[in-house]
């Protein structure tokens, strides 16, 4: 058990060295010396010198690497050419609204998505069945953007139910409430199709295996088999799927909060490239592939911890 | 449209009843399209800037909304010698920066002086005239003196380039001036900036030497200014019907008619805005150095068509480079001015051997005119800058469209990068607007177009300097002969001022200072 | 040479399968419906510069123009106009042509580098822990990400989507070949193969690469209508296709400023992405059933 953990953290060390690799070689290729765009395009070539020298652009690329490497230790990700803030000091503000999105959007979308799942498995073929399959078809062939637009345009607009820009404050405020809502939403809306499929998949799966037979057999209401065999294993490949998804999530949080002008990690990461903000940039890239391998780690961890078959291997 | 219109009237029917009120009553949102990259009065060009620093600065000299009358500021009053080399002015007492120091004559010479410094390398010094020495000669009084008379120079002190900082400010901020805090006299005060996010400012509460026009002369009425990026133009107008946003002048023209019938939702128009749109050329670049290239692509472009289909008739078709209303415009040109003729555009461009490809691209001596144009991202340069791709497309020219975010693009037309670029400019005369974009010393920035002509330094220096009408009246419309003539630009079209504010606002008088409709917002205030 | 041919025949694990799986495709109406559209789809998006009625990069004076189902449309722009006057229709057909290829070229050459990264590890054991380490790296960096990324360091275009788009899809793919390969090198006609005296190239391509082909197919069939909807996000976002380029998630963008007067100049685009995934998406869903329930978890 404690192996299957360790080996999992053994893992993640090449990747997270090619992350932050891949980090250095980003602001390294990208066009332009990165002391012209830091004089500015009026600055004399002494000054860009100087800068140069400064930043050690002259060094041997294994001396750069190992500064930045060194850098990144102490947390120091430069600063904002923008801004001029530190680009911990942006990203630091914009992870809270990102993770709170996450969370309203898991928060309902998984419980949604395993009880649609649930109820087409139990009504196998009928009418049910086929609507909510239809319906997670659709949801995964939607682009995010035509879900946001159409949530504003109704709910936003034209009932004049919800806000949809920005954020209105912390989760736990009424204000902070609303504006999250339509992001969530339209986030949420995007997940459910996934988690329904896979836990229509693995609920058939079990209630086709011996024990919950059995338990039929035993004359067990319908509904308690499978709350208590169905329901519970099929929560396994569930969380799974949150792993396996979470590129997916991420990719749609980053238009939903562009959309919603909403000021998290994913707005920062699409205003930094397109104003060729290449520290921020690259800060912004980090912190998301850092996140995407911590979830992964997580979920192996989680998943580990739950299949007894794992354990047992 | 009338099923539009239903929808609106229901949506500001509703909005009372469902919205609650998102913020205080006192707290003010305004939605606007850009940000600037940054708000140091020296450096910051971009209208985005003056916004927010005619709040949070001031100026010694004011002007009246309509553009026609200098009004005090922070100086009550002034004199001007009769050689026009020296101004006094007076400093108003009492006067304090947000930080409670009191105003002096020092900080008003220190600021004034920095605008100047070589080492500031502000795009807008030429602004305040050839300066020779701006000093304090007592704590209240300031004298400017410059090296040749100049006519514009209290015009010139009345914009955000002129705002008075605070140098204890200034130095212990060093390269954060301006980004992480900003220290100045005016009736708001800077508290926050998240860039292209969200600007706060809070009110100042010693306030009371606001300009003479405003008809509150104490605090201003509002708490706390919100200025808010929103770049999708349906978001804002939607924002401001459903009173998510108080206040606007980023109204897209498509949304004026539905704003005006909506009845939570007043519009205020100012026509004496004078500010253009225009695409300009670098006319050392090979894929636009021939002037008949030039002059064929604005004969491509239907300004007509423009004004009338992606800004519905509210925005007036431009041929010259500046108003045809504007102070010392050269009436001799108005007949001469390029209209849209696409036929004479392909003939002169056949006569002067350009050439069209399989791809129907023109070429010659293996230039293809594919230009390359560098815009501002979002979605007034998108449509401006493909609705000249299409006409140019027309006449065998590839306009390639580059847009950058405003954070970096004012930086990227500083640059000899590109062979067009698209900008709009405020202006107040044609020697203001000359004077900005034509000096060869103003190479490469703001003279983009690398226009590099001794007659035309000479003529504008005779302009600025003139003490008469008629001398720079003459002396400038010889130089807007010169640049028409070889076309330079292609004007696109005039814009008046619209601002878009909710009903619970008093009507809000538009202000043409750069564009910067609110100026200093002292009367913005919430009926009871 | 007869040796080898007749071991080919017998030994075939899709053989039985693959007489009947065309029928049995068309036998599930919703994805012969599905496969029709499809069809129709990328006909008509190949056609595009012999039957797009208007210019799509031309504008017109009329802007805004609704569809012609609605009151004011006409049936010259049977999908109406955008906001610069320029035919819809027109520019659905070039657009649907750019987010295709988009999405194409990304998947085939993800595709190919992966399953033969992953052919590769199933061969050659001793390689396989490099690899599949490797393709582990590459998994935990999600197509958004690398699409953001290459475009802060190349700038906005078509071809760094693309390429960020095709290297995301190389480590799924890599795995699957894999699995896929691992049981067929487990079956009798390559130990066979190998006793006749086969060279590896020989093995490779003859044997292992044509067992494996259709189930590999299939997932990159499966996997396109995703590729298309990151692609056409990125470009909604601004970060892929330019201008005058016409490309569905581009013209939704640019629609949206019209959302509150003329919608349709936003949904028609994005309905034909929808359109586009969702056809896709059941016909990868429908031959998967049909061809290789294997891949089915």
């Amino acid at each position: 058990m404690l192996e299957t953990i360790a080996n999992r953290l053994l893992l993640s060390i090449p990747v997270l060295l090619g992350v932050l690799i891949l980090g250095f070689v980003l602001v390294q290729v990208a066009p332009g010396d990165p002391a012209r765009v830091l004089a500015g395009p009026a600055a004399p070539p002494e000054v860009v010198e100087q800068i140069r020298q400064r930043m050690g652009l002259d060094d041997p690329l294994v001396v750069q690497f190992m500064r930045y490497m060194g850098r990144l230790m102490q947390g120091d990700l430069g600063r904002s050419l923008i801004s001029n803030r530190t680009v911990i000091a942006e990203l630091s503000s914009a992870i809270g609204p990102t993770i709170e999105l996450m969370f309203a959007c898991l928060v309902w979308s998984i419980p949604a998505g395993i009880a649609m799942g649930t109820l087409a498995a139990v009504w196998r073929g009928s009418l049910v069945d086929r609507a909510i399959m239809a319906f997670s078809v659709a949801g995964v062939s939607l682009p995010i953007f035509f879900i946001c637009l159409v949530l504003i345009q109704y709910i936003g607009v034209k009932w004049q139910l919800l806000p949809f820009i920005g954020r209105g404050g912390p989760l736990w405020t009424v204000d902070g409430l609303r504006h999250i809502a339509l992001p969530a939403l339209s986030l949420g809306l995007i997940f459910i199709g996934p988690v329904a499929r896979m836990t229509r998949s693995s609920v058939l799966e079990v209630l086709r295996l011996d024990h919950v037979r059995t338990a039929r057999a035993k004359g067990l209401s319908e509904g308690r088999v499978i709350l208590r065999h169905g329901l519970r294993n099929a929560l396994i490949p569930v969380i799974t799927l949150i792993g396996l998804q979470a590129g997916y999530l991420l990719g749609g949080a980053v238009v939903t909060e562009t959309i919603f002008s909403y000021p998290g990690i994913g707005r920062l990461a699409v205003g930094a490239i397109l104003s060729s903000d290449f520290p921020l940039a690259q800060g912004t890239i980090l912190v998301l592939a850092l996140a995407f391998i911590l979830i992964n780690m997580i979920v192996d961890i989680l998943y580990a911890l739950l299949d007894p078959r794992v354990q047992k291997k | 449209m009338t099923r539009t219109r239903q929808l609106l009237a229901t949506l500001a029917a509703g909005t009372a009843l469902v919205l609650p009120a998102l913020a205080a009553a006192q707290d003010l949102t305004i939605v606007r399209e850009v940000d600037s990259n940054n708000y140091d009065p020296h450096i910051a060009v971009a209208r985005a800037a003056a916004e927010v620093l005619f709040m949070a600065g001031d100026t010694l000299v004011t002007i009246t909304p309509d553009m026609q009358d200098i009004a005090p500021g922070l100086a009550h009053s002034w004199e001007v010698s009769d050689d026009g080399l020296v101004y006094t002015f007076h400093i108003r007492e009492g006067v304090q920066f947000c930080d409670g120091k009191p105003l002096t004559a020092e900080d008003v010479a220190w600021s004034l002086s920095r605008w100047v410094d070589p080492e500031t390398a502000s795009s807008n010094a030429w602004r305040a005239g050839d300066v020779a020495s701006i000093e304090a000669v007592d704590t209240y009084t300031v004298e400017y003196r410059l090296e040749a008379p100049f006519s514009e120079l209290l015009y010139q002190l009345t914009q955000h380039f002129a705002t008075i900082i605070d140098r204890d400010n200034v130095e212990a901020l060093g390269e954060d001036f301006g980004i992480n805090g900003f220290n100045g006299t005016g009736p708001f005060c800077f508290e926050s900036w998240a860039p292209r996010d969200r600007l706060v400012l809070t009110r100042h509460e010693a306030y009371d030497w606001g300009p003479p026009f405003y008809e509150n002369q104490g605090p201003a009425h509002l708490e706390r200014i919100t200025w808010v990026i929103v770049p999708e133009e349906n978001t804002r107008t939607v924002a401001l019907l459903t009173g998510q946003s108080d206040i606007s002048q980023y109204v897209p023209a498509i949304a004026l008619g539905q704003l005006r019938d909506a009845p939570n939702v007043e519009v205020q128009r100012s026509d004496e805005a004078f500010w253009t749109y225009f695409m300009g050329m670098k006319i050392d670049k090979p894929t636009v150095s021939d002037t008949v290239v030039r002059r064929a692509m604005n004969l491509a472009v239907d300004q007509e068509a423009l004004a009338e289909d992606i800004y519905f008739g509210e925005v007036e078709p431009a041929y010259s480079y500046i108003s045809q209303a504007t102070l010392d415009w050269n009436p001799g040109l108005d007949d001469t001015l390029l209209r849209h003729d696409p036929e004479a555009a392909n003939r002169m461009l056949d006569e002067a051997g350009w050439e069209r490809g399989v791809d129907g691209i023109r070429a010659r001596d293996g230039v293809r005119l594919a230009p390359v144009a560098y815009v501002f991202a979002g979605s007034t340069w998108q449509r401006l800058s493909e609705f000249v791709q299409a006409a140019l497309l027309e006449i065998g020219v590839d306009m390639q469209i580059e847009a950058y975010d405003a954070t970096v693009a004012w930086g990227r037309l500083a640059t000899q990068e590109f062979d067009m670029f698209g900008l709009s400019y405020p202006y107040i005369s044609a020697g203001d607007a000359l004077n900005l974009y034509f000096p060869s010393r103003n190479i490469p920035s703001p003279n983009r177009m690398n226009w590099n002509d001794p007659e035309t330094d000479r003529l504008l220096q005779v302009g600025k300097t003139a003490l008469d009408d008629d001398t720079r009246s003459a002396a400038y419309g010889e130089v807007l002969a010169q640049i028409h003539d070889t076309a330079v630009w292609i004007p696109l079209f005039h814009e008046p001022m619209f601002i878009a504010h909710s009903s619970a606002l008093a009507p809000v008088v538009p202000h043409n200072m750069y564009g910067s409709g609110l100026y200093k917002g002292l009367d913005l205030r919430f009926l009871d | 040479m007869t040796t080898a041919a007749d071991i080919d025949s017998t030994a075939d694990p899709v053989a039985p399968r693959r007489r009947a799986w065309w029928r049995l495709l068309l036998a599930d109406r919703a994805a012969a419906l599905a496969l029709f559209l499809l069809t129709v789809i990328v006909l008509a998006a190949a056609l595009a510069p012999w039957i797009a009625p208007h210019n799509p990069y031309a504008s017109s004076r009329t802007v805004m123009l609704p569809p012609v189902w609605e009151a004011r449309g006409t049936w010259n722009h049977i999908l109406g106009t955008d906001g610069q006057g320029r035919d819809i229709l027109s520019r659905i057909l070039y657009g649907t042509r750019t987010t295709l290829i988009i999405g194409l070229v990304a998947v085939v050459v993800g595709g190919v580098l992966g399953s033969l990264l992953g052919l590769l590890s199933a061969f050659y054991k001793r390689i396989d822990p490099y690899i599949m380490r490797l393709v582990d790296m590459m998994l935990s960096f999600p197509a958004i990400l690398l699409g953001l990324a290459l475009v802060a360091v190349f700038g906005p275009g078509v071809v760094p989507v693309i390429v960020a788009l095709a290297i995301a899809t190389i480590p799924d793919c890599a795995r699957i070949a894999r699995s896929i390969a691992v049981s067929v090198m487990e079956q009798e006609f390559i130990e066979a193969g190998r006793a006749v005296g086969l060279s590896d190239g020989t093995l490779f391509v003859r044997y292992l690469m044509r067992n494996c082909i259709s189930s590999i197919m299939i997932f990159i069939s499966l996997r396109f209508g995703q590729v298309i909807l990151i692609g056409a996000a990125l470009s909604f976002l601004g970060l892929g296709a330019r201008p005058p380029m016409a490309e569905l998630g581009m013209m939704a963008a640019q629609g949206r400023d019209f959302l509150l007067f003329a919608p349709h100049i936003a949904v028609i685009p994005s309905v034909a992405i929808f359109v586009i995934v969702l056809c896709a998406n059941m016909v990868g869903d429908a031959l998967r059933d049909v061809l290789d329930p294997r891949l089915r978890s």
